[in-house]
């Protein structure tokens, strides 16, 4: 069975894509420890069942909030075959923010642009074959409320399950960064619990945010006084 | 590496990942560029200075025309229907199991599905609201309002939902992220006048000032003690528990959307079942419980027609020393002992003591002929059950909600409190103006 | 000429330049949209309560307290 996760900022038509994708077949329980509601469902296409998980709606992946550390957690820790980003097509340039973070964490992404329907009303134009070019993952166009393009999304998630993501988009932050990003990067190999669990890159560049819950990990860890070498970070 | 260049990297890298998307969206989107959009034409009403909160509190009070009015005949056809059966169960051979069905079973299933259809068209009605977008709307506009008393702008809608139903009231803090701001929005959250006070007010205010504006008035000064009491309480504890000022308010505003029926039904069902569920099993036990408590001995009240003799009454004349000052009875005292539990049973408890079943009329009938309450004591007792601890469900939630023991103690605890001292001043007052 | 994003009227039309504020704050509006070279357009405000702004083609409203964060160089448009 696949687990696919929805993740999306609030307001993009999360919930009535769940709804579509999952019917009747939904349960609702809280994430554990915590009183976020965590809503998980049924979906059967093309003979594979799917267990689908809705994310609490996020606008980022940081340590600053329950819902956001929840949603990390979740792909981190239990790794999802496939997450599908739900964005308000009308509203691109914040909500790509999110995507470029999923493609960080190096999550299988597939890209749903919902709300597509407003985009026509509006009269904008979005080049969605380009674009999947660039950020290098399926991006699939849907009305979540009529179910336009729903099918086709339930197919690029079986295709993405099954093969190997292809070249994904990622962010470079200049040359000085990228320099310490490889030298943390060669730090944190060391430590291979950290490094089983974690993609690197990811983390080197968490250390670098400062992002509080990655540096309570790494605190914990025997390479802990490396990475201070390189930067100052703790204490 | 400077620990200056350090300490702004999340901005850094974030204005890093935004131009990226901006030289992909260069090569990926058109926009078309629109001067006004419906949206925006609706928000230069909702959202005018002058006419910004009107436009909201008659947006508020259409929702309160809608629930009562609609659920009206849905509401009158329940009772006629338990009615029916009660009828038809008295008539049965075997006079405990007759009682148990007519008075224990109807009496109990029937005081919590009559309120069935209230509660399922406020949620109706909000969830409405709140699917098209309005409600971030309101937050705004209530937001001036609310940072002057201490709230949060998003207490706003907790506190709304609170007038329907206190449960999904607190559930709804969830979306308030500042830890402090949640606690009080939730502390202070069951002073709003849940719909399962009301027919408590209906009641005793028929009783004690008759059918007329009088009463409907003093039900409305209910609601707005209720609101003046939350104000109050939100202040005190912003200025000594939780010092400091609410968390930043930031909110997003989604478009106006025509909201989609299912998705509206859904988010409906939702916050409906959490009390259809929780109070269902509740006050149907306890209805149960009190009908045994007040026909049993069987042979001493003679199957529930004298109270006196009834294990409640002995129950009832053991509590009565708290409320005596207060000028209630055992009765009043036993009444709201189960009122804990959940707050219509206030009317039932009242019906099954004084034999005359569940329907509002009669119990009025019974309690002015009983002579139980007079003006003055009647209004506190009204004060009484606004403050006094939410139903033991609500209690539950807040328990879940806030994870903590302490503060579910503390809010039974100051509720409890303050509704003795409340109910305390009102009659020193009265008796002071020579009210009687 | 820099000032805070509260201070502005209604209409303008103005350049995020810096966010003065903890960590917390910093992120949350990064979050939204309001990073340094941003455009932003106060969309509504009447110098007491909460400021509506359109940013990144979205409409978000800030409290008062928050506004003042935000630092702001004013364009005319």
């Amino acid at each position: 069975m696949i687990t696919v996760a929805l993740i999306g900022n609030p307001n993009v038509g999360k919930t009535a894509l769940f709804n579509r994708l999952t019917g009747s077949r939904q349960h609702v329980a809280n994430w554990p420890g915590v009183t976020v509601m965590k809503k998980t469902g049924r979906c059967k296409h093309k003979g594979e069942e799917m267990e689908v998980v809705d994310l609490p709606g996020v606008y980022s992946l940081t340590a600053a909030s329950v819902d956001q550390l929840i949603a990390r957690n979740f792909i981190v820790e239990e790794k999802p075959d496939v997450v599908v980003h739900i964005v308000d097509s009308t509203n691109l340039e914040r909500n790509l923010y999110l995507t470029l973070l999923l493609l960080e964490l190096e999550a299988n992404v597939v890209l749903a642009l919902n709300m597509w329907d407003l985009v026509k009303a509006r009269g904008d134009q979005i080049d969605v074959d380009k674009l999947s070019k660039l950020l290098g993952i399926p991006v699939v166009p849907t009305v979540a409320t009529t179910g336009e393009g729903v099918e086709k999304l339930k197919d690029e998630i079986l295709r993405v399950s099954k093969e190997k993501p292809k070249r994904r988009l990622v962010v470079g932050y200049g040359e000085e960064f990228e320099k310490l990003i490889r030298k943390l990067e060669d730090v944190l190999r060391k430590d291979e619990k950290l490094a089983g669990r974690y993609p690197l890159r990811w983390l080197a560049i968490r250390i670098l945010e400062r992002d509080e819950d990655v540096l309570k990990r790494v605190g914990e860890s025997p390479i802990k006084d490396e990475v201070s070498k390189v930067v100052k970070v703790f204490g | 590496m400077g620990e200056e260049l350090l300490e702004d990297l999340d901005v850094v890298f974030a204005e890093k990942r935004y131009e990226v998307i901006k030289s992909i969206l260069s090569q990926v989107w058109r926009k078309r560029e629109v001067k006004w959009t419906f949206t925006d034409l609706l928000d230069h009403a909702f959202l005018h200075r002058g006419l910004g909160i009107p436009i909201f509190l008659s947006l508020l009070w259409a929702v309160f025309l809608f629930t009562f009015n609609f659920s009206e005949p849905f509401m009158v056809m329940i009772e006629m229907f338990f009615s029916w059966v009660g009828g038809f169960a008295s008539g049965l051979e075997n006079e405990v199991f007759a009682s148990f069905i007519a008075d224990g079973v109807c009496g109990g299933l029937g005081s919590v599905f009559v309120f069935v259809p209230p509660i399922f068209f406020l949620f109706l009605a909000l969830a409405f609201l709140e699917d098209s977008g309005y409600l971030a709307r309101a937050a705004f506009v209530m937001d001036r309002v609310m940072y002057r008393l201490g709230l949060h702008g998003r207490s706003f809608v907790p506190m709304i939902m609170g007038f329907g139903c206190n449960i999904p009231g607190i559930m709804a803090a969830r979306t308030i992220e500042n830890e402090n701001d949640r606690l009080i929005t939730i502390l202070v959250n069951p002073l709003m006048s849940c719909s399962a006070r009301l027919p408590v007010y209906v009641l005793i205010s028929s009783v004690i000032f008759g059918a007329g504006y009088l009463a409907a008035a003093s039900i409305y000064v209910m609601y707005i003690l209720g609101i003046a009491l939350a104000i109050t309480m939100a202040l005190t504890f912003r200025k000594t528990i939780f010092k400091g000022k609410p968390s930043p308010f930031i909110l997003e505003f989604p478009a106006y959307k025509l909201p989609i029926t299912r998705n509206v039904l859904t988010l409906t069902w939702e916050r409906a079942k959490w009390f259809l569920i929780r109070a269902g099993t509740i006050i149907f036990s306890v209805m149960i419980i009190v009908w045994f408590l007040s026909s049993f001995p069987w042979e001493a009240t003679g199957g529930g027609a004298n109270i006196e003799a009834s294990y409640i009454a002995t129950f009832g004349h053991l509590i009565e020393p708290i409320v005596k000052p207060f000028g209630w009875n055992w009765m009043a005292a036993v009444a709201l002992f189960f009122g804990f539990l959940a707050k219509e049973i206030v009317v039932g408890t009242f019906g099954a003591l004084l034999g005359s079943g569940e329907e509002v009329e009669l119990v009025r009938d019974s309690l002015v002929e009983a002579g139980i309450f007079t003006p003055l004591t009647g209004f506190a007792f009204m004060v009484f059950t606004l403050i006094y601890v939410p139903c033991v469900a609500t209690i539950g939630i807040i328990a879940r909600e806030t994870n903590s023991a302490k503060w579910t103690i503390f809010s039974i605890v100051y509720l409890v409190a303050l509704a003795f001292i409340v109910a305390g001043i009102t009659i020193g007052i009265g008796r002071l103006l020579g009210i009687p | 000429m820099e000032t805070p994003l509260a201070m502005l009227p209604q209409g303008s039309s103005v350049k995020v330049v810096r966010i003065v504020g903890g960590k917390g704050i910093t992120r949350r509006l990064v979050e939204m949209g309001f990073i340094p070279g941003e455009k932003v357009k106060i969309l509504h405000s009447d110098f007491s309560g909460p400021i509506l702004v359109s940013v990144k083609d979205s409409k978000v409203a800030l409290g008062r307290g928050i506004a003042m964060k935000i630092v702001v160089d004013g364009l005319s448009e």
